[in-house]
């Protein structure tokens, strides 16, 4: 298992040190330059001169960028002070240290993904197993009806309607915004419950489906027909063979889910003008915005990185025939 | 100025820009009304004379109360994206100027009546400046008691050290009038002097406070439009005691009616009162709500959506700089109700389509392209009839000395082009067949009017070649002189209500150079000529009507630009928003009274 760890994060570093490099570089390829954005009008030529030197566009490039690593690790002054380790560098767009602000934004999305996981997880895996359960009856027809209309469905189209419904037109629900957890609890969950439940809605149909179809070839399998041939009761045969079977597909799909759910829920954050790593990912790349770019980017591939590694070590846990090494 | 992008906004570009003598429609209306141009042009007509200079007992507070007037409550605010700036030194965008109404305070202001008349007042000076020396020599008086939040007094120095870090290098992205105006045109000011961070001042024959309350400015030229342009945000002043560089772009100091209590970049912004305001030092401003709850990420959409359902807190929430979504136009005007909480006004911008003229060198063929172009359903791509207008002229309404009877190309009679007579032109010059290159952004907007400017363009037999580009970097590239197109569009508003602050930047040939603003190339020697006299007028009703001579000329003779379509601004409020005025100073609401009225 130590072993297991050590190789995947020089891995993991390796992997982020070429992210790094390939958007630092690739954003000077593009041709845009970031100084326009400060150059009000009239830009000559000799104002933007002042502006390159300003944010440190003036450089050879690879200069530029051997100065973001040093940053990260040392950390970095900047005309509007000190910007300690791990120092992502101040953004072009409005000075704010870069780190800061990803953290800032950090709790709303983390808030958004854990709201919505826990409903999507509770209802997605418990209409599956039902449906596979009773596979062929009315309940598994009903769920996988329903649940092949919803997962067609996109946040941007759900969110309106259900905004219109409850917001809108009857006023039942104030419009989704985000109150820190710490400062008021019942504000924090009245002000995420729309966009949890329209995440959740669509998650919850995707789960449902691949929870019943892999349940549903879980119980097709040798070892569990042998198990309830061996007189072991059905629920213990369901649940204690067949269900832990089940979970290894569903945790890849869910580890893939949960890093990019973290690393930035960009639609449901435009459709319900939240801000969170999506939004200001976004906002980064408009307005080519490099140091923000590049910390958001990079918090976001470190993000799927840990959870492929999670998913990786959860196998070993679900399934003991798997061996990290 | 130019319709730039914000800086923290979203893709598309974005409105922008301080200072307009717009107009027309206060408060609310009757959906009849809203949809009545004519009347809207009556206003425009009546405001574009040109602005008032007010005395020392107009610029003297309280302000006039405003009828029905409650205090208390805080009023939210939904806006799009985070405010470009909070350094006023750096403030050049509408979003900025609307905020810096109600934190920042300069030497003048501009006060406004119901109608969106206009008067220069002093605002942090007792008057709007006393003028000596034919129009050179500026002096402003500091009023009484001023203070800034944290209750230092301001002063002469104050003034003098707002003035002077604008030429520091960190202040790039705010208005230049001043320092050029003082220190030399172009960015040549910046080598005269670098700012005040090594301890070194103004010489005194530029810029001279000989006591603790007096300001002299001394100016190569006559400068008569003085006191409209320090109305601009970029000229509000920066206690030095509180200058913290440029790290007072993030944390500002208020010297306005509010101050930031907190700012989450990005996020939000709370505003409360400052209590070291003073309301008989200020005649225009009110502290009627406890504060303001400034909301980022509602984009257009959002906010029409929200506050014309109007539930809840929605009540209480206005637009800044939000303006109703074209989507949502037709639920709003055919819901007589809503439209009593909205208002509409003409924006100072006209969108003219640029002739690039090192290239398009027949001006017979500039009048025929001129002649062809389909205004009314291009303007229709943008936004219909609350967004713009049929353009007859390169001013816009909203500009003193605009002539609405104007109308060399007969847009009046023919909206959508006059494709026989353009024909014709096209026929006597020879310019069948001829190729056209036309540049047009990669916005929805800017690819459906592209393909009906080609679509007339080929009608009238020329060759057009469209060139998309993309919109973030539209004004880097025809901005440049060698830009290989023949045709773009670009779009320009008043900085404060003059054709000084339109003409020389967009049609001065001894300005042309990569980066700037004229965007036709246009290099006439009478223009250029007329252009360095005109801005040396002192009266302004005889620089009005030199600039509306000038305006015909440039039209009519040279024709570097046709006209397309006029700008206008249309925006909702909560049912709880009392005080909602449309201003003719920022072309979007009024901040300064606002109220709540339970």
């Amino acid at each position: 298992m130590l072993q297991f760890l050590i190789r995947r994060t020089f891995g993991a570093a390796l992997i982020l040190l070429l992210i790094s490099a390939f958007t630092f570089f690739m954003f000077f390829a593009i041709p845009q330059d970031p100084a326009l954005l400060a150059c009000g009008k009239n830009c000559t030529p000799d104002a933007l001169a002042i502006i390159h030197k300003n944010l440190g566009l003036d450089s050879p490039v690879p200069v530029q960028y051997w100065n973001f690593l040093v940053g990260i690790f040392a950390g970095r002054d900047f005309a509007v002070g000190h910007c300690a380790a791990p120092c992502f560098g101040v953004s072009f767009a409005n000075n704010q240290n870069v780190w800061d602000t990803i953290l800032d934004r950090f709790p709303l999305t983390l808030s958004l993904t854990v709201g919505s996981l826990l409903v999507f997880l509770t209802l997605g895996l418990g209409a599956g197993l039902l449906a596979a359960k009773y596979r062929g009856t009315w309940l598994d027809k009903t769920f996988s009806s329903a649940s092949l209309v919803i997962s067609s469905m996109q946040i941007y189209f759900l969110g309106p309607l259900v905004l219109l419904a409850l917001v809108y037109s009857t006023g039942w629900l104030e419009k989704p915004k985000y109150v820190p957890f710490s400062e008021d609890l019942g504000g924090w969950f009245m002000g995420l419950l729309i966009p949890w439940v329209v995440m959740a809605t669509i998650f919850t149909a995707n789960y449902t489906r691949m929870s019943r179809s892999s349940m549903i070839e879980q119980l097709q399998e040798e070892h569990v027909k042998a198990a309830r041939a061996k007189g072991m009761s059905s629920n213990y045969v369901f649940f204690r063979y067949a269900w832990r079977g089940s979970l290894i597909p569903i945790v890849t799909i869910l580890g893939i889910d949960l890093s990019s759910l973290l690393a930035g829920g960009m639609v449901t954050e435009f459709t319900f003008g939240l801000a969170g790593l999506g939004r200001l990912a976004l906002e980064s790349v408009v307005n080519k915005d490099l140091p923000m770019l590049m910390g958001v980017m990079l918090v976001s591939a470190a993000l799927i990185i840990v959870f492929n590694l999670i998913v990786d070590a959860l196998y070993a846990v679900i399934d003991p025939r798997v061996r990290l090494s | 100025m130019s319709i730039f992008r914000n800086r923290t906004t979203t893709a598309a570009l974005v409105a922008v820009a301080a200072g307009a003598l717009t107009l027309t429609a206060c408060g609310g209306g009757s959906d009849s009304a809203a949809k009545d141009n004519s009347k809207q042009k009556e206003d425009a007509k009546a405001q574009s004379k040109p602005v008032q200079i007010g005395d020392a007992k107009a610029s003297t507070g309280p302000a006039p109360e405003v009828p029905g007037a409650k205090a208390g409550g805080t009023a939210n605010v939904y806006q799009e994206a985070d405010f470009s700036h909070l350094d006023p030194g750096q403030i050049y965008v509408s979003d900025g100027k609307l905020l810096s109404r109600l934190i920042f305070r300069g030497l003048t202001q501009y006060s406004e009546d119901d109608q969106g008349n206009l008067t220069v007042v002093g605002d942090l000076a007792t008057d709007a400046g006393k003028v000596s020396d034919g129009g050179k020599t500026w002096t402003y008086t500091l009023k009484s008691g001023l203070k800034d939040e944290k209750g230092n007094p301001i002063n002469s120095a104050d003034i003098r050290h707002t003035v002077e870090r604008l030429y520091s290098s960190y202040i790039t992205d705010g208005p230049t009038y001043l320092q050029q105006w003082l220190s030399g045109a172009g960015t040549t000011y910046r080598k005269a002097y670098a700012g005040p961070d090594k301890g070194k001042h103004l010489p005194d024959n530029v810029l001279e406070t000989p006591d603790d309350k007096t300001i002299v400015f001394h100016f190569k030229d006559a400068q008569p439009d003085l006191p409209q342009m320090l109305t601009m945000p970029g000229y509000s002043v920066v206690p030095e005691e509180t200058d913290t560089k440029e790290k007072y772009d993030n944390a500002p100091v208020a010297v306005g009616p509010y101050k930031i209590a907190d700012f989450k970049p990005g996020k939000s912004m709370k505003l409360v009162k400052n209590t070291q305001w003073d309301p008989k030092s200020d005649s225009v401003r009110h502290q009627y709500v406890d504060g303001f709850n400034i909301e980022m990420n509602h984009d257009d959409e959002d906010q029409t959506k929200t506050l014309l359902a109007d539930q809840g807190d929605a009540k209480n929430t206005m637009m800044f700089t939000g303006q109703v979504a074209t989507t949502q136009l037709q639920a709003v005007v055919s819901d007589k109700a809503a439209m009593k909480r909205t208002i509409q006004g003409y924006a100072p911008y006209v969108w003219q389509l640029n002739f690039n003229m090192d290239r398009v060198k027949d001006k017979k063929l500039r009048d025929a392209i001129t002649l062809a172009l389909p205004s009314a359903s291009v303007f229709k791509a943008d936004g219909g009839a609350y967004g713009g207008e049929v353009a007859n002229s390169l001013m816009s309404p909203t500009t003193p000395g605009y002539d609405d009877k104007y109308d060399p190309f007969n847009r009046s009679k023919k909206p959508n082009g006059d494709i026989a007579a353009a024909k014709k032109l096209i026929d006597e010059g020879g310019f069948k067949g001829k190729k056209i290159v036309y540049a047009y952004g990669n916005t929805p907007v800017r690819q459906q009017q592209a393909v009906l400017i080609a679509d007339a363009l080929e009608k009238i037999g020329l060759d057009v070649q469209k060139k998309e580009i993309d919109s973030a970097t539209w004004y880097e590239q025809v901005g440049k002189v060698k830009n290989g197109y023949d045709l773009y569009m670009t779009g320009w508003g008043q900085d404060w209500p003059s054709a000084s602050t339109v003409f020389p930047p967009l049609y001065d040939g001894t300005t042309i150079q990569d980066g700037a603003s004229n965007y036709s190339h246009i290099n006439d020697e009478h223009v250029n000529s007329e252009i360095a006299r005109i801005v040396k007028i002192t009266d302004t009703a005889e620089a009005t009507k030199a600039w509306d001579a000038l305006n015909k000329y440039i039209t009519e003779k040279v024709n570097p630009a046709a006209p397309i379509y006029y700008t206008k601004v249309f925006q909702i409020f909560g049912s709880n928003i009392g005080g909602i005025r449309y201003s003719s100073d920022s072309s979007y609401v009024d901040v300064t009274r606002i109220f709540l009225k339970k």
